[in-house]
């Protein structure tokens, strides 16, 4: 059996064994991966990232800068782990490996502080996020520009700045502060949900949200949205920091498991992704049948509206065409994918075009996008030509991410479509 | 092991992105898709192009190094595997399609050119490339060629061999060999091109490629049946072919790839059936009918428990690519998938599956079986755990005694993946020391300083 001895993980988070033994280098996953397009070099493949991550486990390889470059050039778009017949995670070994980084090439005393106080003391703060946004800096402010250019890989394209600042759509108040408590539910009543409201959505897409919950109320819902929500820990994962990703964690499962509702709906497909994972994030350290019970409430919006059934009777129609844009979070993270056409379709007056890979991701990956600018835009590129060539009114798509690259591309591009969120659509069918 | 000063040659002329020596490189191109197998190279090239090709053989040359050419490391048999260390030379980045000729119904492609991509390009112009191995979507045309790969449609359309009008070749002293052309009849000389196919990189490089393409077939039918058993499943592809019925394609799979390709693809396969055939028939709409008929009148003889009609293109599509993930799959239920490519007449079907259950038993092994049937090649898959010692033991033995009725049968040791090092001892079990002699001379004849994949096919002695 395995020599455990051999291993050259740092203690502490590692891939499983077992999670890499698991591949069988079929290859079924090579033209899925978006950086394996753009480079055709092996270790920039799932394939070939779980080689590095089994190789290391084996002691054939240490922890190298070029793993840690490895794990934070994969995207974790998890396009991999839909294609992978045999079931191997090659993103989630990637995340894990990125805390595994941290261990390996923390950086320098200042670079640990700021970086602590970035992923420790901000993001878990909505109040003080919220303070942070208000001079409308955020890349300055959030300290992700000190992110980009502390924490990781470090061959920083000049152009990084120019990108986030034409990025940045208008920022008005946090809708955390706006929205009731509750929001009761319009017509005949249907259920209960709880809204778990990211911090990305309620800085930057506080419209978007807001239509969200007109939508569920106008479907029958009564919606819920929990002041003391704090991030969901996707940014953490993200980099590196399971830690602080797990104590959010545990404060929203208690948080959200104490209130007696049907479902708990996110609209950001990023949240949804990582508040299903809390089971795997969490395992050990809160008991199974409460992280399943969790793990079994957690839709995203489309997902739950399309399980409940839209209800359409009085729906105006939105005389217009639009193609869909699959976030990497919702089709490949969650499985999520034909739900929300569904409920396209079933908006009155809507014409859908579908799009030539619409589930191929649009290059932003959280800060990827600003730490590869060069190796983003081509893959953005490919996204621009096959939504170009819809000519839909619209492009329509579901999370924050996805969101802030293709309105910035689009317009970079001066190609006419415009972004939507799927229920900024459905909103606009929705009567006040 | 390579100088700082090669190393430096080669990124001088080749650019530094094509030339690849970090550790982390170096492990990920030492592998295939062949368990149990890999190897570490000394240095990683990807050529541009022809001239790319000959800049590397020359500097091999010069530093003592074997050659070891990979086009998407999906082989079966470990021929891509560097086992001796040396130059892998990546041809994934030559992937041009440089002509589709719809005059003489030929296409020309340089050799990292995606199987898949090949198909969608001609049937863009209403052409079909038929050769379809399981790998169609990952594996490139220079290891298809190489490998001589069959698929899905090998039945009635062939295999790669089927279609390959001319090649260009790199040999391992540089010079450049074109062989075939677009006639469609050539008998100048010795049939260079035919050996060449087949050859797992052990004779040349492959730097261009042109096949030959047909009309595509009218229409398609597609059938399922599900049997009680694997023997009475045998039956059946053997009564098929008996009755002089040619589908394009006749798959099988049994119980346990039919849970583990469900799982994956979720297409509503029921879980409770032995076995599984997969059947198309193709042609002109009147044949189409006649023949899936005359196939469903078999597969009730046969006693066949179920028998389905897939309602549309798309439902036939989906079971065809479910069908192609079965390796995959079944990989989902061990750390270790061993599979075989046995290949035996296809009257002695039954038989084989009898054997294949009666040894899963004495070995007391999990297998799952999958394959070509209407070719009689099928891949019994021992699902293992390579950190088991006595287990690993117990497969390889169920293998050789398996091998050893397929052998007497009038079978052979591969079907379609080639002997690389896996399956070399087969080989010569097969052929004979005269066989393997005269082998090794073609070899010879070719490479004569054995730079070229040493060690593949033939042990090197
Ligand atoms: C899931 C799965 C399903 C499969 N299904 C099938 C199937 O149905 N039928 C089938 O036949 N095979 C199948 N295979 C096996 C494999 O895909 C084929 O053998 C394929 O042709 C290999 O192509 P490749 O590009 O990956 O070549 P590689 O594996 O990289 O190389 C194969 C051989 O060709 C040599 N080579 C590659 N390119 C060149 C070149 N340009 N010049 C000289 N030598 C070269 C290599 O040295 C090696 O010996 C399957 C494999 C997998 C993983
Ligand atoms: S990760 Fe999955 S799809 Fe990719 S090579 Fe491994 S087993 Fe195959
Ligand atoms: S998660 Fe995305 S980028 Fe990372 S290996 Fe998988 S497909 Fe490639």
């Amino acid at each position: 059996m395995t020599d455990i001895d051999k291993s050259n993980f740092a203690p502490g988070d590692a891939p499983t064994y077992e999670s890499v033994l698991q591949c069988m280098r079929c290859g079924f996953c090579l033209p899925t991966c978006p950086t394996f397009a753009l480079t055709g070099r092996e270790r920039s493949s799932p394939r070939g990232r779980v080689a590095l991550a089994r190789a290391v486990h084996d002691g054939k390889l240490t922890f190298s800068e070029a793993l840690k470059e490895e794990s934070f050039f994969c995207l974790d778009c998890r396009a991999c782990t839909t294609a992978c017949p045999s079931g191997v995670k090659a993103g989630e070994v990637m995340e894990v490996c990125r805390s595994q980084a941290q261990q390996f090439f923390p950086g320098g005393h200042l670079s640990q502080k700021f970086r602590s106080f970035v992923l420790e003391r901000m993001l878990p703060d909505p109040d003080a996020l919220e303070k942070s946004m208000l001079p409308n800096r955020l890349y300055q402010r959030l300290g992700i520009q000190w992110l980009v250019r502390h924490s990781h890989i470090l061959k920083l394209g000049p152009d990084w700045m120019e990108k986030a600042e034409g990025m940045m759509p208008k920022i008005g108040e946090p809708l955390r502060q706006q929205l009731p408590e509750i929001t009761p539910a319009r017509g005949e009543k249907r259920g209960r949900v709880a809204f778990f409201l990211g911090c990305v959505m309620s800085l930057m897409y506080g419209e978007v949200s807001r239509q969200t919950v007109r939508v569920l109320a106008y479907q029958g819902f009564d919606v819920l949205t929990p002041k003391a929500t704090k991030c969901c820990g996707a940014p953490h994962l993200a980099e590196g920091d399971r830690e602080t990703s797990r104590q959010l964690a545990l404060h929203n499962l208690e948080l959200f498991l104490k209130e007696d509702v049907d479902a708990i709906v996110t609209d950001c497909a990023g949240c949804g992704a990582s508040l299903k994972e809390y089971e795997e994030l969490l395992e050990g350290l809160v008991p199974h049948e409460k992280l399943e019970k969790f793990r079994a409430k957690i839709r995203d919006v489309q997902e739950f509206l399309a399980e409940a059934g839209l209800r359409s009777e009085g729906l105006k129609p939105v005389n217009t065409s639009v193609t869909y844009h699959e976030p990497c979070h919702l089709c490949h993270a969650q499985g999520v994918s034909k739900q929300p056409r569904d409920l396209i379709k079933a908006i009155p007056g809507v014409e859908f075009r579908e799009m030539n890979e619409s589930s191929w991701c649009c290059g932003s990956a959280a800060t990827w996008g600003l730490k590869f600018t060069e190796e983003s835009q081509q893959v953005l590129d490919r996204k621009l030509n096959n939504i170009k060539a819809t000519d839909a009114d619209h492009l329509v798509t579901a999370n924050p991410g996805c969101h802030l690259q293709l309105a910035w591309g689009l317009k970079q591009a001066g190609i006419k479509q415009d972004v939507l969120h799927l229920m900024e659509l459905l909103g606009q069918a929705t009567p006040e | 092991m390579i100088s700082q000063a090669a190393v430096a040659r080669l990124r001088d002329m080749l650019g530094t992105k094509n030339v690849l020596s970090e550790p982390e490189d170096l492990l990920t191109l030492g592998y295939d898709s062949t368990p149990e197998l890999s190897g570490q190279p000394d240095v990683a090239v990807y050529p541009p192009d022809l001239d790319g090709i000959l800049t590397a053989i020359e500097i091999a040359r010069d530093e003592g190094l074997p050659i070891v050419p990979r086009g998407s490391g999906t082989g079966l048999s470990g021929g891509s595997v560097p086992v001796s260390g040396g130059m892998v030379l990546c041809l994934n980045r030559m992937n041009r399609i440089l002509e589709i000729d719809e005059a003489n119904l030929t296409a020309t492609v340089e050799p990292g050119v995606i199987t898949l991509d090949l198909f969608n390009a001609v049937a863009e112009k209403g052409l079909f490339y038929p050769p379809d191995p399981g790998s169609q979507k990952i594996s490139t045309l220079g290891g298809n060629v190489m490998e001589n790969a069959g698929g899905l449609r090998g039945l009635k359309y062939g295999v790669t061999r089927d279609y390959v009008m001319a090649l260009q070749c790199v040999l391992p002293d540089g010079s450049v060999v074109n062989t075939g052309g677009k006639s469609v009849k050539d008998v100048a000389g010795y049939a260079f091109k035919d050996l060449l196919v087949g050859s797992e990189g052990t004779l040349g490089i492959i730097s261009e490629i042109t096949v030959s393409l047909i009309p595509p077939p009218q229409t398609r039918k597609t059938l399922l049946a599900y049997f009680d058993t694997m023997p009475k499943a045998g039956e059946a592809v053997a009564r098929i072919i008996a009755a002089k019925i040619i589908p394009s394609t006749l798959e099988i799979m049994d119980q346990a790839t039919i849970g583990c390709v469900e799982e994956f693809a979720g297409i509503g396969l029921p879980l409770d059936m032995a076995a599984l055939l997969l059947i198309e028939v193709d042609g002109h709409p009147a044949v189409v009918e006649e023949e899936a008929a005359a196939v469903h009148k078999v597969l009730q003889q046969v006693g066949a428990a179920e028998i389905k009609l897939a309602g549309n293109a798309d439902e036939a599509a989906s079971l065809a690519a479910a069908r192609r993930t079965a390796l995959s799959a079944l990989a989902r239920k061990s750390p270790t998938t061993l599979l075989e490519d046995a290949t035996v007449p296809r009257s002695m079907l039954a038989e084989t599956f009898t054997e294949i259950e009666r040894l899963t038993d004495k070995y007391r092994l999990t297998v799952g079986t999958f394959g070509h049937a209407g070719d009689g090649n099928i891949h019994p898959t021992v699902l293992c755990d390579e950190r088991d010692r006595d287990q690993m033991q117990r497969a390889h033995a169920f293998y050789d005694e398996l091998y050893e009725k397929v052998l007497a049968w009038g079978g052979t040791v591969s079907g379609e993946h080639g002997i690389g090092v896996a399956k070399r001892d087969y080989l010569a079990r097969q052929i004979g020391p005269a066989g393997i002699a005269v082998m090794r001379r073609i070899k010879d004849s070719f490479d004569p300083r054995r730079m070229l994949n040493p060690g593949k096919v033939i042990a090197e002695k």
